[in-house]
C-alpha cells in the first residue's frame, strides 16, 4: 500500500468529513461567539440578598435623609429617604454621588508619613500608632516650650461633637486657634446677634410665605438646604408665589423665579435699604417688631434719594417702589440673602438691610416668617480646665485677630491665615491642623494660602480624600467616610426648625482609616495629664451617645430628630445704624474695566468636598471643555473686547490671572462676567484635577469693616484674547 | 403541561416631566448612571461621546438681556412607539438587539445581540442612545457599587435609557410572590423619578386611569395619543415617533422648542395621524 | 522530445502496467482507506476527544449530601432555596443560613469538619461553583416559574435532591459557563428536561405550555427584557 498524495488528501476530506459531522466546529464556532462577548475585564456584579439601611448624608450643611441599597452588605446605590422631614426622598447629584466618594481612588487609605519635599506627593505608609505618636510628640514638643498658641487648626463646622471634641481639644492643648473655614452662617450668626440681641441664627419658613424677594439666594442652586429649596421652588410655581431673584446673572435660581432682577453687583444692601424706605416712606408698614423705629426710619428717609438708588442698582425707580408694593401687601413676604449656596459671608451691611425687611413686615419668628433661633446646646460638657501650660498659652491673642480689636465681632477669620503667616500676624505658626476643610483651594487668594503654608512647619490633614491641603502635609491621619462612621449632623441651613440627624456606618470601613472623633481621643489619651482629663469618655460612640442623651433612641429609630418647640432669641429687633460702610470690589476700574463675580452650581462642590466623577460627567461643555474653564460674558460686552464665543482669553485681577475660555450668554449683565466655583483642582484624581479654574485663586479677601469677616463678592477683572 | 395564561390589558410605561417644576439639578443623570452601571471617562466634555442615558437639556429663548429666559429640559429614551411598535431604533436593528413591547411599551435594549453598527443611533431622532467606543474602566474598588440587576456592557455595544425595566423585573417577582398579577404603580419607578426633588418627573402607565401619569397627560388614543394637557408636549411630535414621554410647560416659547416649528406654524399644531 | 515521449510513453506504460496487474481495487482501497481513518479519527477527536479537552472539573470545596439533609428539614427544597419577602430567590445558602445548625459539628464526617474549621469558624462564605449559573445577561425570576408558573425544582434542576454527595462542577474552558447550561452531551441532545438550559430550551418548554406572549413587535413572541437584563 503506497502513501502518497491522493491518500493523504482522502485522509484530510475524510477528516472534514468526519469533523463537520462532529459537534467540534459548530461547539467552538458558539463558544468563541461566547467567548467574545465575555472578556474578563468586563465586571460582573455578584447578586445577594437586598436591605435598605437609612442614614444622613453629610457632604453638605443640608442634612438629607438617605436610604443605601445594599446587596449582601456591599453598598450599590443611595437614594433619598422618603417621609424624611428634610428632603422627602428627593436628593441631589452630590448626595447621589456618595458611594464614588466612599470607593474611589481618591480615598486615603492608610495614615501616611511624606517623604520627599512638600508636594511632590512621596508617601509612607505607617501604623495609626506611630502616626499619634507624631502628633503626640510634636505637640508636646511645642507645648513644653510655652509655645501651645503656636498650633492652628482649620475645621469645615463648628458644630457637631467631631467639631467640638476638636476644639476641646485645642483648648485642652492651650491652643486659641481653632478656626471655621469661611462661611455666611457666621454672618448670619452676626447679624441675629446685633438684631435680636442674642445668639442665634435664622431660619426661614419658606414653605408658608407667599412673596419672595431673595438677593442672589441660590434657591435652585445650593443655598441652604438644597433638596429642601428644591422641593420649595416647586412649590412656589405650583402655588404661583412671586419670587424676585435679585443678582447679576440668570442663574438657575433666577429662571426658577417669577422675575428675574438683574443688579449691579454689590449692591443689594442699598437695594434692600431702598425697598424698606419706600415701604416706611408710603406707611406700608407697621414695624411692630422694631423697637426705636421712629429713630431709625427718620435717618433712613433723610438720606433716601429713589433716583440715587435706581442709579446705584441699576434696578430702575418704579420697579423699587413696586417691590416695596408687593412686599408690603403680602401676608408672609420673606426676603433671604446670602450669594450662591452661602458659602461666603456678605457684609453686615448686607445681612442687616435683607433681615431688616422681614422685622419691618412683622413676619418673625412665624408660620412663613424669619425664625431668631437660638444656638442649639445640646452639647453641654463640662468646661476644660486647662493646664498650667495651656493656661499660659490662651491668654494669647489670636493668631487671626478674631474676638479682639477691631475684629470683636468675628468668630474666626481663616481668611487672614495668609497674610499672618507673612508677616502680619502675631506670632507664627509651627502647626496647622485640618479637618473637613480643605484651606489651600477654598480659601480666597488661594495661590497665597498654599505659599504661606511652607511657613509652618507641621501640617496634620485628617482628610478622607487626598485634596490640595492633603498634598501640602506632612502628616495624613484619614477620617473614615460618612458612610463608615457614627456622627451627629445638626441641621441649620435656613430650615425654620432645628434638627439633628445621625449618620451611621453602613459599611465597614473599606481602607486603614480612623473616625476623628477616635483620633482626636486617642490623641488626648496619650498626650496624658490635664489634656486627657478633659475628655473623660472611652470611645466616641459612648460620647456621641451620651452627647445625644434622650434623643439618642429616637435617633436611632428615626435617624432624625426635629426640635417642635423652637427657642426663639426674642420676638423684636433693634435695626443697625443706617450708613454702615459696605464693601467694594478690589481693583481700579481704569486697569480692570470689568466685575467678575463667581457663581455657585449644583453640580460642581466647592467646599471640602470635590466633585465626584459622576457630577462633573454632568457639566456643560459652555463650563469646561477639555481641560479649559469658561468665563460667562455678555455677547455686547465680549464684542466691545474683541472676543466671540469659545475664544481663548487671559482673565486677570489684582490678584491672579488664568487662561480661560469665553462663554457669550445673553443671561448675564453687561460689563459683568462671572465663572463657577469649585473647579481648578491640582489634587484628586484624574477626573476632577486640572479641569478649569480656581475663582479662588483670583479673588481675595475683602475685610468687611463691621466684622472682619471676607465679604467679597467679587473683584474687578479684565479680559483680553490669548 | 399547559397553563392559562392570565393576559393583562396591554399597559404603556411613559413620563410627565414638568418643565415648571425642573430646576436642572441634574439629580436624575446622576440616579440613573448610578442604577444603570453607566461608564464614566477622564474627559467628558464631548458631549457626543459622553455617555448619559437621560440628559438634562438647557433651552434658551433667545431673547438678549435681560429678556433672557433658559429652561431645563430632562431628555430620557422617548420609548417611541410609532404606529403600532415602529420605534425608528427598532425598524433599523439588524441584530434585533432592540426590541418594542407591546404589552408594556418599553423599548428594550439587549447589549448580547447588539454588534455596534450604530443604525439605531444615526435612526434615533433623539440622540437618546450612546455607544460605548471604549470599554468601562471602573477604578479600583469602584466596581463595588455596581448593580447586580443591570448589565455591565463592553465596548461595541449601543445602549441607552430602559426606563428600568429591571425594576420592572424585581417588581414583578414580587408581585408573583403576593399572587398578584400587575405591578403597582409605587412598585415600580424609575431611579430618575425617585431622584427628583421637585417631582418634575411622574412615571406611571400612561394607558391606567388610576396612574398618576394618566391623569397628568390624559393622552387621546383617537388623536396619535396627542395630550390633552394645554401644558403639554412631545418632542418632535409631527415626527410622529408617538412618543411617551410627555413634557408640560407654561411657557410658550418651550413648547415651541418642542419641534422644529417655521415662523407662521402654530405651536401643537400637529398633523393629523395617517395610517 | 523523443526522449520525453518515451519517458511519457513509459510512465504511461508503467500505469498500464499496474493496472494490469489488477492493483486497480488496491488504489481506490487505499483512498477509501485513508478516508475511512480519517473521518473515524476527526469523529473520534470531535465527539470523544474534544469534550474531555473543552471541559475542564473543578471539585465543590467540600463533599456536600442533599439527601441527608433533605430528610433532617420539614420543607424539602424550600428549606434552603427560599423566596425572600422582596421576591427575589436566595439560590445557593449563604454562611448563615448553615450556621443555624452548624455551629458546631453535627456529625462525624470529613465534609462537615473541613466546613466547620476553614469555614464557619473563619467565618468565610463557602465558594460553591453553581451548577445552573446562566451567564450576566439572564434574567431568570424563580418568582415567575414557581409561584406563578407552580413548577417543581426538579423540572429544571434533576434530581440533585436525591445525591448524596456533590458531583464534580465541569465547565467549559472557552466560555466558562457550567457544563450543565449547554448539556452533558456535547451535541445538545438531551434526555431529561434538565439536560440542558439554554435559551431554546427555555423556549421550547414555553411554547409547550402555550405560553408565548406576542409582544414583540420584532419577533411575535416575548418581549427580550422578561429574560434579559
Amino acid at each position: 500500500m503506497k502513501v502518497d498524495r491522493r491518500s493523504f488528501l482522502s485522509f484530510v476530506i475524510g477528516g472534514a468529513a468526519g469533523t463537520a459531522l462532529s459537534p467540534l466546529p459548530w461547539k467552538l464556532m458558539d463558544d468563541s461567539s461566547i467567548w467574545s462577548q465575555m472578556w474578563p475585564w468586563t465586571p460582573v456584579p455578584p447578586d445577594g440578598e437586598v436591605v435598605y439601611e437609612a442614614s444622613t448624608c453629610s457632604l453638605c450643611p443640608g442634612g438629607c435623609g438617605i436610604s443605601v441599597r445594599k446587596i449582601d452588605n456591599r453598598a450599590v446605590k443611595i437614594e433619598g429617604q422618603k417621609g424624611h422631614p428634610i428632603n422627602d426622598g428627593g436628593m441631589c447629584m452630590l448626595g447621589l454621588s456618595g458611594l464614588q466618594l466612599l470607593y474611589g481612588p481618591t480615598r486615603i487609605k492608610s495614615p501616611m508619613k511624606r517623604i520627599g519635599e512638600r508636594g511632590e506627593g512621596k508617601w509612607q505608609k505607617i501604623s495609626w500608632e506611630e502616626a499619634i505618636g507624631l502628633v503626640t510628640k510634636k505637640l508636646t514638643d511645642i507645648r513644653d516650650k510655652g509655645e501651645a498658641h503656636t498650633v492652628a487648626a482649620i475645621s469645615g463646622s463648628d458644630k457637631g461633637t467631631v467639631p467640638a471634641l476638636f476644639k476641646r481639644f485645642m483648648t485642652a492643648v492651650g491652643s486659641p486657634n481653632f478656626m471655621c473655614t469661611p462661611s455666611r452662617q457666621f454672618a448670619d450668626q452676626l447679624a441675629v446677634n446685633k438684631l435680636f440681641g442674642g445668639a442665634g441664627y435664622t431660619g426661614f419658613d419658606l414653605e408658608n410665605a407667599d412673596y419672595i424677594l431673595s438677593f442672589g439666594s441660590g434657591i435652585a442652586d445650593g443655598w441652604g438646604a438644597p433638596v429642601r429649596m428644591f422641593k420649595v421652588c416647586s412649590h412656589w410655581k405650583e402655588k404661583n408665589i412671586p419670587v424676585v431673584q435679585i443678582e447679576p446673572r440668570l442663574s438657575n435660581s433666577a429662571a426658577k423665579a417669577s422675575r428675574w432682577l438683574p443688579i449691579n453687583p454689590g449692591t443689594e444692601a442699598d437695594l434692600a435699604l431702598g425697598i424698606a424706605a419706600v415701604m416706611l416712606s408710603k406707611n406700608w408698614v407697621e414695624g411692630d417688631s422694631v423697637s426705636g423705629l421712629r429713630k431709625w426710619k427718620k435717618d433712613l428717609l433723610a438720606q433716601f434719594d429713589l433716583q440715587q438708588v435706581a442709579q446705584i442698582t441699576g434696578v430702575d425707580a418704579d420697579t423699587i417702589v413696586e417691590l416695596a408694593k408687593g412686599f408690603a401687601k403680602a401676608n408672609r413676604p420673606l426676603a433671604i440673602c446670602g450669594r450662591g449656596k452661602g458659602q461666603k459671608a456678605e457684609s453686615l451691611r448686607e445681612t442687616m438691610a435683607v433681615y431688616a425687611l422681614n422685622a419691618l413686615a412683622d413676619n418673625l419668628n412665624q408660620t412663613g416668617g424669619m425664625w431668631a433661633i437660638s444656638e442649639s446646646d445640646y452639647i453641654d460638657w463640662p468646661d476644660v480646665r486647662p493646664d498650667k501650660l495651656a493656661s499660659e498659652s490662651l491668654r494669647q491673642p489670636r493668631f487671626d485677630g478674631a474676638g479682639s480689636g477691631q475684629y470683636a465681632e468675628a468668630r474666626y477669620l481663616a481668611s487672614r491665615l495668609a497674610q499672618g503667616l507673612e508677616g502680619d500676624g502675631p506670632y507664627p505658626l509651627q502647626m496647622l491642623m485640618v479637618a473637613d476643610a480643605n484651606p489651600c483651594h477654598e480659601l480666597p487668594d488661594a495661590k497665597k494660602v498654599q505659599a504661606a503654608l511652607a511657613k509652618i512647619g507641621f501640617i496634620v490633614s485628617f482628610s478622607s480624600f487626598q485634596d490640595e491641603t492633603a498634598a501640602m502635609a506632612d502628616l495624613l491621619l484619614p477620617n473614615h467616610v460618612y458612610l463608615e462612621r457614627y456622627e451627629d449632623v445638626p441641621v441649620g441651613a435656613g430650615l425654620p426648625q432645628p434638627a439633628i440627624g445621625l449618620t451611621k456606618p453602613i459599611v465597614s470601613p473599606q481602607f486603614n482609616t480612623r473616625h476623628l472623633g477616635e483620633t482626636l481621643l486617642a490623641l488626648a489619651k496619650t498626650m496624658g495629664g490635664g489634656i486627657a482629663e478633659a475628655f473623660v469618655w472611652d470611645d466616641y460612640e459612648s460620647c456621641l451617645q451620651e452627647t445625644l442623651a434622650d434623643k439618642w433612641d429616637t435617633l436611632m429609630e428615626d435617624g432624625v430628630w426635629v426640635e417642635s418647640d423652637v427657642d426663639t432669641v426674642s420676638n423684636s429687633v433693634k435695626l443697625a445704624a443706617v450708613n454702615q460702610p459696605g464693601v467694594n470690589a478690589e481693583g481700579d476700574p481704569s486697569s480692570f474695566p470689568l466685575l467678575l463675580v463667581p457663581y455657585d452650581s449644583i453640580r460642581i462642590s466647592s467646599g471640602y468636598i470635590g466633585d465626584a466623577p459622576f457630577m462633573i460627567k454632568t457639566v456643560a461643555d459652555t463650563v469646561i471643555k477639555g481641560k479649559d474653564g469658561f468665563v460667562e460674558i455678555n455677547p455686547q460686552t465680549a464684542s466691545a473686547a474683541g472676543l466671540s464665543d469659545g475664544d481663548l482669553a487671559t482673565l486677570t485681577t489684582p490678584r491672579g490671572a488664568a487662561a480661560v475660555r469665553v462663554h457669550c450668554f445673553e443671561g448675564i449683565k453687561p460689563g459683568v462676567i462671572a465663572m463657577v466655583q469649585g473647579l481648578g483642582h491640582t489634587a484628586y484624581d484624574g477626573f476632577l484635577a486640572g479641569k478649569g479654574v480656581n475663582i479662588n485663586e483670583l479673588i481675595g479677601p475683602v475685610e468687611d469693616p463691621s466684622s472682619g469677616y471676607d465679604a467679597a463678592w467679587g473683584i474687578r477683572a479684565k479680559l483680553a484674547k490669548a | 403541561m399547559k397553563h392559562e395564561q392570565q393576559h393583562n390589558p396591554p399597559m404603556k410605561y411613559g413620563m410627565a416631566i414638568d418643565l415648571d417644576k425642573c430646576t436642572g439639578c441634574g439629580a436624575c443623570m446622576v440616579a440613573c448612571m448610578a442604577e444603570n452601571n453607566v461608564p464614566f471617562k477622564e474627559d467628558e466634555s464631548n458631549k457626543l461621546d459622553s455617555i448619559t442615558w437621560i440628559r438634562v437639556y438647557k433651552l434658551t429663548n433667545d431673547k438678549p438681556y435681560p429678556d433672557t429666559d433658559i429652561c431645563y429640559l430632562p431628555r430620557p429614551c422617548q420609548h417611541c412607539e410609532g404606529h403600532g411598535g415602529h420605534s425608528p431604533c427598532v425598524s433599523v436593528c439588524p441584530a434585533t438587539a432592540t426590541d418594542y413591547s407591546r404589552e408594556t411599551g418599553i423599548v428594550s435594549q439587549i447589549y448580547t445581540r447588539c454588534f455596534g453598527c450604530r443604525y439605531c443611533m444615526a435612526a434615533c431622532p433623539y440622540h437618546a442612545r450612546y455607544f460605548n467606543w471604549w470599554d468601562p474602566v471602573w477604578p479600583d474598588g469602584m466596581e463595588k457599587y455596581l448593580n447586580p440587576d443591570v448589565s455591565p456592557r463592553m465596548r461595541g455595544v449601543v445602549e441607552k435609557c430602559s426606563f428600568c425595566f429591571h425594576r420592572y423585573q424585581q417588581a414583578k417577582d414580587e408581585a408573583y410572590l403576593n399572587g398578584e398579577r400587575r405591578v403597582s404603580e409605587a412598585a415600580y419607578q424609575t431611579a430618575c423619578t425617585q431622584a427628583c426633588p421637585t417631582g418634575a418627573i411622574v412615571f406611571g402607565d400612561l394607558n391606567n386611569p388610576d396612574h398618576r401619569v394618566h391623569q397628568i397627560v390624559q393622552p387621546d388614543p383617537k388623536n396619535g395619543n396627542k395630550s390633552r394637557n394645554p401644558r403639554a408636549f412631545r418632542l418632535l411630535e409631527r415626527l410622529g415617533t408617538n412618543t411617551k414621554v410627555y413634557y408640560l410647560s407654561s411657557r410658550e416659547w418651550v413648547r415651541r422648542k418642542g419641534d422644529n416649528y417655521l415662523e407662521h406654524e402654530k405651536t401643537g399644531q400637529v398633523a393629523k395621524a395617517h395610517h | 522530445m523523443s526522449t520525453l515521449d518515451e519517458k511519457a510513453t513509459e510512465v504511461m506504460d508503467d500505469d498500464a502496467a499496474h493496472k494490469k496487474n489488477g492493483n486497480d481495487s488496491g488504489a481506490s482501497g487505499t483512498i477509501i482507506l485513508f478516508f475511512i481513518i480519517g473521518f473515524a479519527a476527526s469523529m473520534v477527536v470531535g465527539w470523544v476527544v474534544f469534550p474531555k479537552l473543552l471541559y475542564s472539573q473543578k471539585e465543590q470545596p467540600f463533599n456536600f449530601n442533599h439527601a441527608l439533609h433533605v430528610e433532617e428539614v420539614s420543607d424539602g427544597c424550600e428549606s434552603c432555596h427560599f423566596f425572600r419577602d422582596d421576591g427575589s430567590f436566595s439560590g445557593i445558602p449563604k454562611l448563615a443560613q448553615c450556621t443555624e445548625c452548624h455551629e458546631e459539628t453535627m456529625g462525624e464526617s470529613e465534609a462537615e469538619a473541613v466546613f466547620v474549621e476553614q469555614y464557619v469558624w473563619k467565618e468565610r462564605e463557602v465558594p460553591w461553583l453553581s451548577y445552573s449559573r446562566q451567564p450576566d445577561c439572564v434574567f431568570f425570576s424563580h418568582a415567575a416559574h414557581i409561584k406563578g408558573a407552580e413548577m417543581d425544582c426538579v423540572t429544571c434542576h434533576g434530581h440533585i435532591g436525591e445525591s448524596e454527595s456533590a458531583r464534580p462542577y465541569e465547565y467549559n474552558r472557552i466560555t466558562g459557563y457550567s457544563r450543565d447550561i449547554w448539556g452533558k452531551n456535547i451535541a445538545g441532545f438531551k434526555k431529561n428536561s434538565w439536560d440542558r438550559m439554554k435559551m431554546d430550551d427555555c423556549a421550547q418548554c414555553h411554547k409547550e405550555a402555550g405560553l408565548i406572549h406576542m409582544s414583540s413587535v420584532q419577533t411575535n413572541r416575548d418581549a427580550c427584557f422578561v429574560c434579559h437584563k
